[in-house]
């Protein structure tokens, strides 16, 4: 949001408004749901490997931080002045828009291919998760097969934990391979 | 004071240290998630910087592309996310090191 802003002072508002949409409605929203779906614990700290490169990690980090302030410092007065936002005509969405459809026509149908792309992955990645088999199985959830939960074929009722889905898919014996089609 | 082009840079470059910091650091797949994100951003905005003091519409077009690009891995990464944690019920990359599900 406060690269929007920033965008709004450089003069670019269509770019501010689609980085509100995009970032704040689309990605932040699925990094929430993903985070409450995945009921994440605390993770532990671990020791640190290869301490031994900390001082010359810490060097090398001074060595580029003088170097990034000093090329900063050396062309900190460019000819260059940022636009007026009130009198610019390169920001508006007219002229994003004529840009976006004679110049950089390629890149962008090839950006409408890429988002299938993504939108055909997800879905598949979506789907492959589940084996369907005699179970709906959520693997390293406890699972119990139709036919074990029937206490008349079966006289020892007590889950059944796996942990992957070759774990899974050893458990259901053959039917678990196949996935169901229809 | 009119901002100069360089603090934008500085920002921008500051943004995408602390995202590939974050990578390089973090455990988390969630959390190197966002820093990859942070460090699109960071280039998001040394792009509209230079779009706005050359007086080009060239570098808002590539954000454009950018954000667009951004949009569909996150779509992509947070499925794969869910199906890891599905399989591993663990969000630690070093628990990951396998390219089977």
């Amino acid at each position: 949001m406060s690269l929007a802003s920033l965008y709004v002072l450089l003069a670019a508002p269509f770019i501010a408004a689609v980085q509100v949409i995009v970032y704040a409605g689309a990605i932040m929203v699925l990094v929430v749901f993903v985070i409450m779906l995945l009921n994440v614990e605390e993770e532990e700290r671990r020791s640190l490997r290869l301490r031994s490169l900390v001082p010359a990690a810490l060097l090398f980090a001074a060595i580029l931080i003088a170097e990034a302030v000093f090329s900063i410092s050396f062309v900190g007065s460019s000819p260059f002045t940022p636009q007026d936002a009130s009198a610019s005509q390169v920001g508006v969405t007219s002229s994003i828009g004529t840009g976006l459809f004679t110049i950089y026509l390629l890149p962008f149908e090839i950006t409408s291919l890429l988002l299938l792309m993504a939108i055909v992955g997800a879905m598949s990645l979506a789907r492959s998760a589940k084996i369907t088999g005699l179970a709906r199985v959520i693997p390293g959830r406890v699972v119990l097969p139709r036919h074990l939960i029937d206490a008349s074929t079966v006289e020892d009722d007590s889950p059944i934990q796996t942990h992957n889905t070759v774990e899974t898919e050893e458990l259901f014996g053959e039917h678990a391979t196949q996935h169901d089609e229809d | 004071m009119t901002p100069q082009l360089s603090w934008y840079l500085a920002l921008s470059a500051i943004l995408f240290t602390i995202g590939v910091v974050g990578v390089i650091v973090k455990r988390n797949v969630i959390s190197m998630f966002m820093c990859i994100e942070l460090m699109l951003n960071a280039v998001n905005l040394s792009f509209v910087a230079f779009s706005s003091f050359f007086r080009d519409v060239s570098g808002q077009l590539f954000v454009f592309i950018v954000m667009t690009v951004a949009a569909a891995e996150a779509a992509v990464g947070l499925g794969i996310i869910i199906a890891i944690f599905r399989n591993r019920e663990s969000l630690d990359v070093d628990d990951a090191n396998i390219l089977k599900l």
